[in-house]
């Protein structure tokens, strides 16, 4: 399409485009955008300043660990960072890089739209991601980071065994970082319905779709009860209710409750989009499409599900009746099914391909082998007696470590090398992205695995040191050189992926043949993503070279062009047929505004000036006002 | 050239106020829950020397609160089948019935903060919470209402007909969730 050099009325149609879709240069251009593309691009930079963050807390807290009665850092610093890290990965990392970077910039491309269905709110939710993120570590700075571990238990987390300011950090942070995912998961579950190309009914939507459409319902259910606890928590800190207080009435489980209830489906909500990423990857260095199509799409959706049935199998050891905790054990059992079910599709598709081990693969093989070992360790831990042995033992770090870093990331991180040519237009170095693969799994197993034996071993998590002499002492010094060469094989990723940026290749539209249909556009992607809306007619729609012929006939006849306007089109949700032209919103200050507002209205909170935070309130609504003075064109 | 066909589905505002429909949904799920969960957890509900609520006031007040949902049904039918319809009176109307319910509501509230606080006891805290909360998203729908009607006066766009399909969304389930919250509010009364 746009590489090949068009007809003249094609090339005034793209000139056309071109100016109706420019945005502003420079800074100003990144502060009010509404191009997904852009957004993403933002997601990415700040999730892996963020990621950085994470991983010196990790590698500081390994020094630490690295030997018996170690004292690189003290307890209290220890227990900052063990919290940081761990809300730092989940909520400043993980998510905003798989929703945030890889849902926002492929989804639309994907499903063959101009931007997603909610610009500017697509907007709002990266300015409140980036405002809760610099809360959090505000406290940091200042020396008072919440220390009471990621799930922040009461009573630890009252104020009266944590009087300073750092638990409010964490819950307020927490409550504007859930508002940012909310209304991020709200913005995909109406792109993916309402704006797909005409001819994409749901059976020929893309996998990696319907992983982030699962995700999104996972938010949209997940994130209110955590948004209450925390609700429920600063009230009690702030005003003295007293949910959680046992003198009066209230229950510390309540809190456990509610946070595991968001909690576990979070676990899936970060896991499911690597699931999607695997599925992107695995059919096209495999040359074929994935086995089982429609079962994969809805074991996705059912992951998702009974997830939300599974929380209280993280307090076996909180004294619960028996009948709960078998009902408990079961659902976490049978949710191996549906993972199963993809397992067994990505191995049969790779089976019965003619797999070619790129770097993008060859994580996603990685992904599986982490995915199915942190998965045994987990059915392990569903075992109700077992459970209660080794809960809040090092077994259980190693276990979501292999889960999470391993299964969650690893894809992740093979996303990034597989999606690299399309964001930049350059390829990668492929030798050195095999050998860091190699280094990245060495390390990560050198690091986790030895914490399931010092785990067995009976070494308790989140403690700060240890005494030598009860055959931990190995174990611990492996996962802290562990840790250092995995984080050398990151910085090897990192620098692979700038070098290449600016000195790699030229990539080409569809460097590895992939066929979904963001690689049926130019890369990197202009601004209005097609020069002309795509039809589609199968599940992989890049793969039918006639579709795409057709394509570039209806650029030179003017069909589905929409050059008159900020316009894109969307289609009835179900079968996918054309149904209306929609006036996009385009660049608008009012995101990045209302996203200073709502963050300092939170700080003014965290610091008790409620008058100056309703004042804030009062501006936020004033925003809004002006944010919808300007009305979409009358169609 | 393409010209815009009529549309079929819902507008996309309509489907994005169903998701945030969805997640306040889960919300007041978790309130109530949470009223439930400290009500089994604590035989004295209320404890001693609160009043259980009064009957009367609450379902009254509630069933007022789904009434004001017919006027806006009419509207966003109106809106919906491209009607000739009147728009303005019904959504006018509705703010009315809004605004009213939540004078009144705020002030039982304030009534019952001067006989009990949230800070006695678990009672007191999610009664108070659960209210507040559900007194803010009626105060958050009626300001919508005001803002819808300052956009009917003008022309029918099609971004204005889904703005009242979406409102009218709001509504039923502020409504609905009304009805809830009063039937919990009310169990140490039964």
């Amino acid at each position: 399409m746009a590489v090949e050099s068009p007809a003249p009325a094609a090339a005034a149609r793209i000139d056309r485009l071109e100016r109706i879709w420019a945005e502003r240069p420079g800074l100003t251009g990144w502060l009010t955008t509404t191009d997904h593309k852009r957004i993403a691009l933002l997601y990415l930079a700040t999730s892996l300043a963020f990621f950085a963050a994470g991983g010196a807390e990790a590698l500081a807290m390994r020094t630490q660990l690295a030997q018996p009665n170690e004292r690189v850092i003290g307890p209290a610093t220890y227990d900052q960072l063990m919290t940081m890290h761990g809300v730092t990965m989940i909520f400043f990392f993980v998510i905003p890089l798989s929703i945030g970077a890889f849902g926002n910039y492929l989804v639309p491309l994907m499903i063959g739209a101009r931007d997603m269905a909610f610009p500017r709110m697509n907007a709002l939710s990266y300015w409140l991601f980036l405002g809760s993120g610099l809360l959090v570590y505000t406290s940091l700075l200042l020396g008072m980071a919440p220390d009471a571990g990621w799930f922040d238990y009461v009573p630890l987390a009252s104020r009266r065994f944590s009087p300073g300011l750092g638990i409010d950090f964490y819950a307020l942070g927490l409550i504007l970082n859930g508002v940012s995912s909310s209304a991020a998961a709200a913005n995909f579950l109406v792109t993916i319905a309402k704006l797909r190309a005409p001819g994409m009914s749901l059976n020929r939507m893309p996998l990696f779709c319907y992983a982030i459409l699962a995700t999104s319902f996972s938010l949209i259910f997940a994130l209110p009860p955590l948004t209450a606890d925390l609700v429920f928590l600063e009230l009690d800190r702030k005003l003295g209710f007293k949910f959680f207080d046992v003198a009066h009435g209230g229950d510390p489980l309540l809190w456990q409750h509610l946070f595991w209830i968001f909690g576990h489906p979070e676990v899936y909500i970060i896991v499911l989009p690597a699931f999607g990423i695997a599925t992107s990857i695995i059919p096209t260095f495999t040359r074929r499409m994935m086995a089982a199509f429609p079962l994969v799409a809805v074991a996705e959706l059912l992951v998702a599900f009974i997830g939300f049935g599974v929380w209280v199998h993280h307090m076996f050891a909180t004294g619960l009746p028996a009948t709960t905790m078998v009902f408990f054990a079961a659902a976490s059992l049978i949710i191996v099914i549906p993972s199963g079910i993809q397992i067994f599709a990505w191995c049969m598709t790779m089976v019965t391909g003619r797999p070619e081990f790129k770097t993008p693969l060859l994580f996603i093989v990685g992904f599986i082998v982490f995915f199915v070992f942190g998965g045994l360790s987990g059915i392990t831990l569903a075992a109700v007696p077992f459970d209660q042995q080794v809960t809040d033992t090092y077994y259980v770090v190693a276990h979501f470590h292999y889960v999470i870093w391993g299964a969650a990331v690893f894809p992740l991180l093979g996303g990034l090398y597989y999606w690299f040519p399309k964001v930049t237009g350059r390829m990668y170095y492929e030798r050195v992205g095999q050998l860091t693969f190699w280094l990245v799994f060495a390390g990560t197993n050198l690091t986790f695995f030895p914490m399931h034996i010092s785990g067995m071993l009976g070494m308790p998590r989140r403690v700060w040191t240890y005494p030598g002499g009860l055959g931990w002492n190995v174990e611990n010094l492996l996962s802290t050189i562990g840790a250092f060469f995995l984080a050398g094989g990151l910085v090897v990723l990192l620098a692979n992926l700038v070098v290449s940026a600016y000195r790699g290749a030229p990539a080409g539209p569809n460097p590895f043949g992939g066929g979904t249909l963001e690689w049926a556009t130019s890369s990197p992607p202009p601004a209005y993503n097609f020069d002309v809306i795509p039809q589609v007619t199968s599940a992989y729609a890049c793969w039918d070279d006639a579709d795409r012929a057709d394509d570039r006939r209806r650029l030179e006849t003017g069909e589905l062009v929409l050059e008159e306007g900020h316009e894109t089109t969307a289609s009835t949700p179900v079968d996918g047929h054309l149904d209306e032209i929609l006036h996009m919103p385009s660049e608008s200050p009012w995101p990045f505004v209302l996203g200073i507002v709502a963050t300092l209205g939170t700080a003014f909170v965290l610091t008790d000036h409620y008058l100056i935070a309703a004042v804030a309130v009062a501006l936020a609504a004033a925003v809004l006002t002006l944010w919808h003075a300007k009305e979409p064109a009358a169609a | 050239m393409t010209t815009a066909p009529v549309p079929r589905a819902r507008p996309n505002g309509w489907y994005g106020m169903l998701a945030l429909v969805a997640a306040e949904s889960a919300l007041f799920a978790t309130l109530l829950a949470t009223y439930a969960y400290l009500r089994f957890s604590d035989p004295r509900w209320p404890p001693p020397g609160i009043e259980p609520p009064s009957i009367t006031a609450p379902l009254v007040l509630a069933l007022v609160l789904v009434a004001a949902s017919a006027p806006l049904a009419i509207a966003s039918r109106t809106a919906r089948r491209r009607g000739a319809g009147p728009l303005v009176a019904p959504v006018a109307l509705a703010l009315v019935i809004q605004a009213v319910y939540l004078a009144f509501q705020v002030h039982l509230y304030a009534d019952d903060l001067g006989r009990f606080s949230a800070g006695g006891s678990a009672y007191g805290s999610i009664y108070f919470t659960l209210l507040a909360v559900h007194h803010a998203h009626v105060g958050v729908g009626v300001l919508l209402d005001g803002w819808l009607l300052t956009r009917l006066r003008g022309d029918l766009t099609e971004y204005r007909r889904g703005a009242v399909m979406a409102v009218a969304l709001y509504w039923y389930f502020v409504s609905l969730a009304g009805l809830a919250v009063t039937a919990t509010i009310l169990i140490p009364a039964w």
